[in-house]
């Protein structure tokens, strides 16, 4: 693990390099309008400057700090890169490579993304997910499904997998919607190897959901500064500072949820990161946008591109209601609610 | 001893010692059985030092980092052994003594609070002083009107929402010794005997029915000089000095109590409900939220960083995890605490209407979110 001054250099890198490529016009989606025909083409990504900056050596060397600070700086910068896959594929315990992508649940959804019948070469493997673009072009796709015996692994080539881009609410990351129909490659898998992979991706996308609430509440403070009513900074307003207050409350939730999740390390600090994560998320996109008031309404201001990134991520590896569900569900089965961190 | 070694070592003598140290009274218990418990047990823990590890040599103490006692705390409040209302007091009340009385006082004092022989109150909010503390008008002043020179000072005036001043031998107390206007700056703390002449405790109700805190009123109680905590003048660095261990060690020790009621929560409810498993799962993810800040909290308190402001995000998570819990509770288990007359009735009734004060007691929600707004989100003074 990086001390924090190291940290910082790595974060300081991240954040200039993500700068300097968006300012280029690089990995910010395609369009700004919301118009449909904006978004067809080639995705610009943010994947080669992070591989330039050794993405994928610093992963292994160094996940916890790796993740926590790519993410995070995706996250607040709107960053479009597929290193999502990555994680994933690290967390399965197998090489990341960029030509291989996984398909994720379905959104909101908690558990595998599909079913097998039987086991071993060409296994008939039906699977509905998510993912990101890198499933468009990958040559090889992995797919975590349900089989007979528990969680098997499917690997599929590219080719095999229907995957349809999403516009949705936030038709600038690239968001594909997959359906798996076909035989596969089908390899056991061990369900603590399965629930480390989604565990790792979980605290991927929280870090990337505080990276959004801190940039929202900070556009949502520098508003508030700025505009002037009744004769001095709308700040000054006990209404909008308490709205800021929760907004900065729930972000630091994030936060310390990651910490004691990067600490344990285990499945359940993992979902219940990733569910206060999608919960602080709610109330800072709620908070930030009445703090906005007008202004933030409009596609003029940023706020709307970090608001729509946020909701989206906001139910991948799990919604706040879908991990709450689940989360009792386990709770009752062991018949306690552990502490699963000590001072 | 670091912390690992502590607990493990402590869970073991818990083990060894359980029926000695288990409550001798009927769930839920009163306020009068759960202190008799308490000083019963501190008591036993003095005897076999557990107690006394985390604080100074110089006060009774075995030395040891300060997170040994909030690992205690939580440890005894984990088993049911004490209540956490009435035990986590000693991490306020302790470091008071320890960082502003004069050496000898704390030396002969605290072992006294630390082995249940006896327990102490804070006087510091008054009717007329709530959320404004600095404003406080309880008078003190010196006998022979010099500051200097006075060997005694007399004290006029009423304190409220004294938790446990009934029981209580010895008290805290914050004084105005300036001028009227002059708010923080003119505030004295004294460490005043309960049997002083011209004191009257009088416990107030609260909506639970417990009688947890009083009106004090002080009549020309008069106090010798060498009881006065951090000089004269110096109450406001007193009472700031309190906060961090209050939102450090107390939240850490009262969230310990909350899983433990969660963990009743669990052992019950029906598998196959999932209804009563999304609450029961809601209710865990705001408890683990404020869980991870606190620990997050005690961790940079160990590490030696100097701690403010940013507590009051842990002061407001702790209230929404109060809520969450206790709302979660109505939710799973339907018409008990509304009707039952049981004593598992009882004690979530007493316990659901209390976790309604957690957004009002120890610095209201609405001054919390006032400081993150100005000292941690920097906006500026407020206005209108």
């Amino acid at each position: 693990m990086m001390d924090v001054a190291e940290r910082a250099l790595l974060d300081e890198a991240v954040r200039g390099a993500i700068a300097a490529a968006q300012a280029a016009g690089v990995g910010v989606g395609l369009g700004v309008g919301l118009g449909v025909g904006d978004v067809d083409g080639e995705d610009v990504l943010l994947d080669d400057v992070l591989a330039g900056i050794g993405w994928l050596e610093m992963l292994e060397a160094e996940p916890r700090d790796a993740i926590g600070v790519v993410f995070g700086a995706l996250g607040a910068t709107n960053g479009v890169a597929t290193v999502l896959d990555d994680v994933v594929v690290a967390g399965l315990g197998l090489t990341p490579r960029p030509d291989l992508a996984v398909v994720l649940p379905r959104w909101g959804h908690v558990g595998t993304a599909g079913v097998a019948a039987g086991s071993g070469p060409g296994t008939a493997v039906e699977a509905t997910g998510l993912a990101t673009s890198r499933i468009a072009a990958a040559a090889e796709v992995l797919v975590v499904v349900t089989g007979g015996d528990g969680p098997a692994l499917a690997t599929l080539p590219g080719a095999a997998v229907d995957a349809t881009r999403v516009h949705g609410l936030d038709p600038w990351f690239g968001w594909q919607r997959v359906q798996v129909a076909a035989p596969a490659d089908l390899t056991p898998l061990d369900p603590v190897v399965a629930a480390a992979a989604v565990a790792a991706g979980q605290r991927a996308i929280a870090h990337q959901i505080e990276g959004a609430c801190r940039t929202a509440l900070d556009q949502a403070r520098d508003h508030a500064l700025a505009r002037e009513q009744f004769g001095g900074p709308v700040a000054r307003f006990q209404a909008l500072r308490h709205r800021l207050a929760e907004a900065f409350v729930a972000a630091e939730a994030i936060e310390s949820a990651l910490l004691a999740a990067w600490d344990d390390g285990g499945d359940l600090t993992a979902a219940l990161a990733k569910a206060i994560a999608a919960r602080s998320a709610r109330v800072v996109a709620t908070q930030a946008q009445q703090v906005l008031a007008g202004i933030g309404f409009t596609t003029d201001h940023p706020f709307h591109r970090t608001l729509k990134r946020m909701m989206v991520l906001e139910g991948v590896l799990g919604s706040a209601d879908e991990l709450a569900l689940d989360l009792g569900r386990r709770a009752i089965a062991m018949r306690r609610v552990p502490t699963l961190v000590e001072l | 001893m670091d912390i690992a070694e502590f607990r493990t070592g402590f869970h073991a003598w818990l083990d060894a010692h359980s029926d000695e140290l288990a409550p001798r009274f009927a769930f839920p218990g009163t306020l009068d059985e759960h202190m008799e418990q308490m000083q019963r047990v501190k008591g036993l823990l003095y005897e076999a030092g557990w107690i006394r590890f985390g604080w100074p040599e110089r006060v009774g103490g075995l030395g040891g980092a300060p997170i040994l006692r909030t690992e205690l705390g939580a440890s005894l409040m984990a088993r049911g052994i004490v209540d956490p209302g009435v035990y986590s007091l000693i991490e306020v009340l302790v470091p008071t003594l320890v960082d502003f009385a004069p050496t000898e006082l704390a030396a002969a004092v605290v072992p006294l609070l630390l082995s249940g022989a006896e327990m102490w109150c804070q006087g510091f909010s008054e009717p007329g002083s709530g959320s404004d503390l600095a404003s406080l008008s309880c008078r003190a002043v010196p006998q022979g009107g010099d500051p200097e020179t006075a060997t005694h000072w007399v004290v006029n005036g009423q304190k409220v929402w004294t938790s446990l001043a009934q029981y209580s031998d010895r008290c805290v107390l914050l004084t105005r010794t300036g001028t009227p206007e002059s708010r923080h700056k003119g505030i004295t703390a004294f460490f005043v005997d309960l049997d002083t002449p011209g004191i009257t405790i009088s416990p107030i109700e609260m909506i639970n029915g417990d009688l947890e805190f009083c009106e004090v009123f002080y009549d020309d109680v008069v106090i010798p000089s060498d009881r006065i905590l951090g000089g004269v003048g110096g109450g406001w660095a007193v009472a700031m000095h309190l906060l961090p261990f209050e939102r450090s060690s107390c939240f850490w020790q009262r969230i310990a109590y909350l899983y433990v009621r969660m963990n009743w929560l669990a052992e019950r409810v029906p598998a196959d409900d999932d209804r009563a498993a999304e609450a029961l799962g809601n209710a865990w993810i705001a408890l683990h939220s404020l869980r991870a800040r606190s620990r997050k909290t005690q961790q940079r308190l160990g590490a030696g960083e100097t701690i403010g402001a940013e507590t009051s995000v842990d002061k407001v998570l702790v209230a929404q995890g109060e809520y969450a819990v206790y709302d979660a509770v109505r939710r799973l288990l339907p018409g008990v605490v509304e009707l039952d007359d049981t004593p598992v009735g009882e004690a979530w009734r007493a316990e659901f209407l209390y976790s309604r004060a957690s957004t009002i007691y120890g610095g209201s929600a609405e001054v919390q979110r006032n400081i993150v707004a100005r000292r941690l989100l920097d906006l500026g003074d407020e206005g209108s």
